[in-house]
């Protein structure tokens, strides 16, 4: 085996053009490949907390069936002593409830059709970025002064400022009239239109009064510490449920499908891409190997006469292929390596990218993140391919004879 | 589409030749049904329940109507919605609610949704009149229900209708008293249906006194509405019809 080894490697540098060419191909590839996947995974990553942080979280303790048919009477009941057990059970502050209603929301001159949030203000910055985004004046700050925070859209398309009222119209729990005046204290703008344009929140006791809740609220939102470990705490917080409730636990893909539908198309359309660049690349190899196998018959056929089994020379090609496959991994990822990493140090930016981040709720500035599985997973099939392209050549060797090919020219 | 209508047309106009009493055309059958519903003016009491599988709510309701386009309704009961209330003219709609004190003008875009929390929309409130002059009519059949002609039409909106519905189908009885109406979405799936559930002599009319609107995908959700007490014909003055009456009522 030494000896096979030892014999593929010089064989290589027989030609060391030729080696370092192939080499090159799968070089590029593989350097093209690990910024790509730490790209596409890193803006993913980002993709997700940033939408989660935005307003969803990453689970909600809902009614059974809210998530499908959103009916005001799917609720929780006595939703703020269950934010508190849920609080004190799991040890973090990320927990907070939220009630729900649509609203006709009005000011002097416009009325709109918007979602009113009742959100408990001394918790909801912790599961939601929209405290953090208040552009003018503050953020809710008692459980039921008639207050309301909305959306920079919303107040833009309402002709209101800090300090307007606005009317909210809607219908309570219990299908009555709800109705409320508020005083705007803040604007968020979060760069998510969806959000600006739509969405209005105020203090949860308020809220709870006006759409005659009685102590119920429609969701519990829980965060984990990490991305990760959403499914464990997932299984945490349904345990701590009380059984005699129809509750569930939903997790962000549950909440948000469009999401992980979005990447997931993502993936494949990048995957196909991937594919054809390793395609290529194997049939380089192919052709190089192939070539190296046709122009060395003659030889071959020398050695088999001097009793050398097929079946070695076959593991021959295989390992020459194998050798220059390493190469171009190590040297692919540490080149690729390098570059994404001080691309990731750096950030970079890419025409119409502010637009794609605010349809994503991503920043502007890209900041891709080498990982261990982004830095080796398309080198690896790159690797795995090219030593499949080699297959042929070196079955080609198992059907010479060695006297017609030492024949051959 | 043109053709069964000109059609219908041609062989009604024939027919109304022979007696107008027994065929008069569709158009006329479904105005005659708006106009007798509806009269020149009413003033009426009416209860509406609204059921929903988990839960049962109802409400009583004052109402006064002035030709096609000018209506008020405001809640009596129960209690805590006392005073709120809707008013409609020319196809725009204000609502009021004393805990806010304020008169909003429901924005176009909210036209489709429930009107008071129950399963009629805004629009079939406000634009109960729309069906005779935006829509195409034709009568489909002439049947017979207790000895009584019962005309079954359809009506379809013309093009450049502002309505979400692809058709509506109403089945009305000889003397102007609608019996059902459903609402058919643009793929020709039934939507909801307006039922008569009821009919009685009021007000000097005999009218559907009890009817009941239910969404088709929605089996157990309902809405149905009861006449109380109705007068027909009676002097009503504009200034009803205002905001300022829909916010302080004076009576």
């Amino acid at each position: 085996m030494n000896l096979v080894l030892r014999l593929a490697w010089r064989n290589l540098w027989r030609q060391p053009r030729r080696t370092w060419l192939t080499t090159g191909a799968m070089v590029f590839a593989n350097v093209l490949l690990v910024f790509m996947i730490s790209l596409q995974f890193g803006m993913y990553r980002l993709m997700i907390e940033n939408s989660l942080q935005a307003f969803t979280g990453h689970m909600q303790v809902q009614a059974r069936g809210y998530i499908d048919d959103k009916k005001m009477r799917q609720s929780v009941p006595d939703i703020v002593p269950l934010a508190n057990e849920l609080r004190e059970e799991l040890g973090s502050g990320a927990v907070a409830a939220r009630a729900t209603a649509f609203a006709l929301a009005s000011s002097e001159e416009r009325s709109y059709g918007i979602a009113v949030f009742g959100v408990e203000p001394q918790f909801e910055p912790r599961v939601s970025n929209i405290p953090g985004l208040i552009g003018e004046g503050r953020y809710l700050e008692s459980n039921d002064a008639a207050e309301l925070v909305i959306g920079a859209v919303l107040a833009r398309n309402l002709k209101v400022g800090v300090g307007d009222e606005v009317t909210l119209l809607g219908s309570g729990r219990d299908g009555s009239f709800a109705a409320v005046v508020a005083n705007v204290v803040g604007i968020f703008d979060s760069g998510v239109a969806e959000l600006d344009r739509t969405i209005a929140e105020m203090p949860l006791g308020l809220f709870q009064d006006v759409f005659y809740m009685h102590g119920s609220g429609h969701q519990v939102v829980v965060n984990a510490p990490r991305l990760g470990q959403v499914a464990e705490y997932r299984q945490r917080v349904a345990a701590l449920l009380p059984e005699d409730e129809d509750l569930v636990v939903h997790d962000w893909d549950a909440l948000l499908p469009g999401l992980k539908q979005a990447i997931q198309a993502d993936i494949s359309s990048a995957v196909f891409m991937y594919a054809v660049l390793v395609v290529l690349v194997a049939f380089s190899v192919l052709n190089t190997q192939l070539m190296s196998v046709l122009e060395r018959t003659h030889e071959f056929g020398i050695v088999l006469a001097l009793g050398l089994k097929p079946g070695r020379l076959g593991r021959l090609v295989m390992l020459e292929t194998a050798l220059m496959g390493l190469m171009g991994l190590f040297i692919g990822a540490l080149i690729g390596g390098a570059l994404t990493g001080w691309l990731g140090v750096q950030g970079f930016t890419m025409p119409g990218m502010d637009e794609m981040g605010a349809k994503f709720n991503l920043p502007s500035r890209l900041h891709p993140q080498v990982t261990f599985a982004s830095l080796l997973s398309g080198p690896a099939v790159v690797f795995l391919f090219s030593l499949l392209a080699s297959v042929y050549p070196a079955l080609r060797l198992r059907r010479l004879q060695p006297v017609e090919a030492m024949r051959a020219a | 589409m043109r053709y069964p209508i000109t059609i219908a047309a041609f062989l009604l106009a024939g027919m109304a030749c022979h007696g107008a009493e027994t065929t008069p055309d569709a158009r006329a059958i479904v105005r005659a049904a708006v106009d007798h519903w509806r009269g020149v003016s009413s003033h009426s009491v009416m209860s509406m329940l609204i059921h929903r599988p988990d839960w049962e709510r109802s409400m009583t309701m004052e109402a006064w109507t002035k030709g096609d386009e000018k209506s008020l309704v405001r809640v009596i009961e129960p209690k805590k919605d006392r005073g709120n209330g809707t008013l409609t003219d020319d196809n725009e709609m204000w609502t009021f609610s004393p805990k806010v004190n304020r008169v909003i003008k429901i924005p176009s875009s909210m036209m489709g949704q429930s009107w008071l929390g129950s399963d009629f929309s805004n629009k079939d409130v406000a634009r109960a009149d729309d069906i005779v002059d935006q829509y195409d009519h034709t009568l489909l059949e002439t049947g017979d229900v207790d000895g009584i002609t019962v005309y079954e039409v359809r009506s379809v909106p013309h093009e450049q209708a502002a309505v979400v519905w692809g058709r509506e189908e109403l089945r009305i009885r000889d003397d102007h008293v609608l019996l059902e109406h459903r609402f058919y979405d643009q793929d020709g799936e039934l939507v909801k249906t307006l039922e008569t559930l009821q009919i009685e002599e009021m007000g000097g009319r005999t009218i559907a006194s009890r009817q009941r609107m239910a969404k088709a995908d929605a089996p157990g959700e309902w809405t149905e509405i009861e006449v109380i007490s109705v007068e027909y014909e009676i002097d009503i003055r504009d200034s009803v019809f205002t905001l300022s009456n829909l916010r302080n009522p004076r009576d």
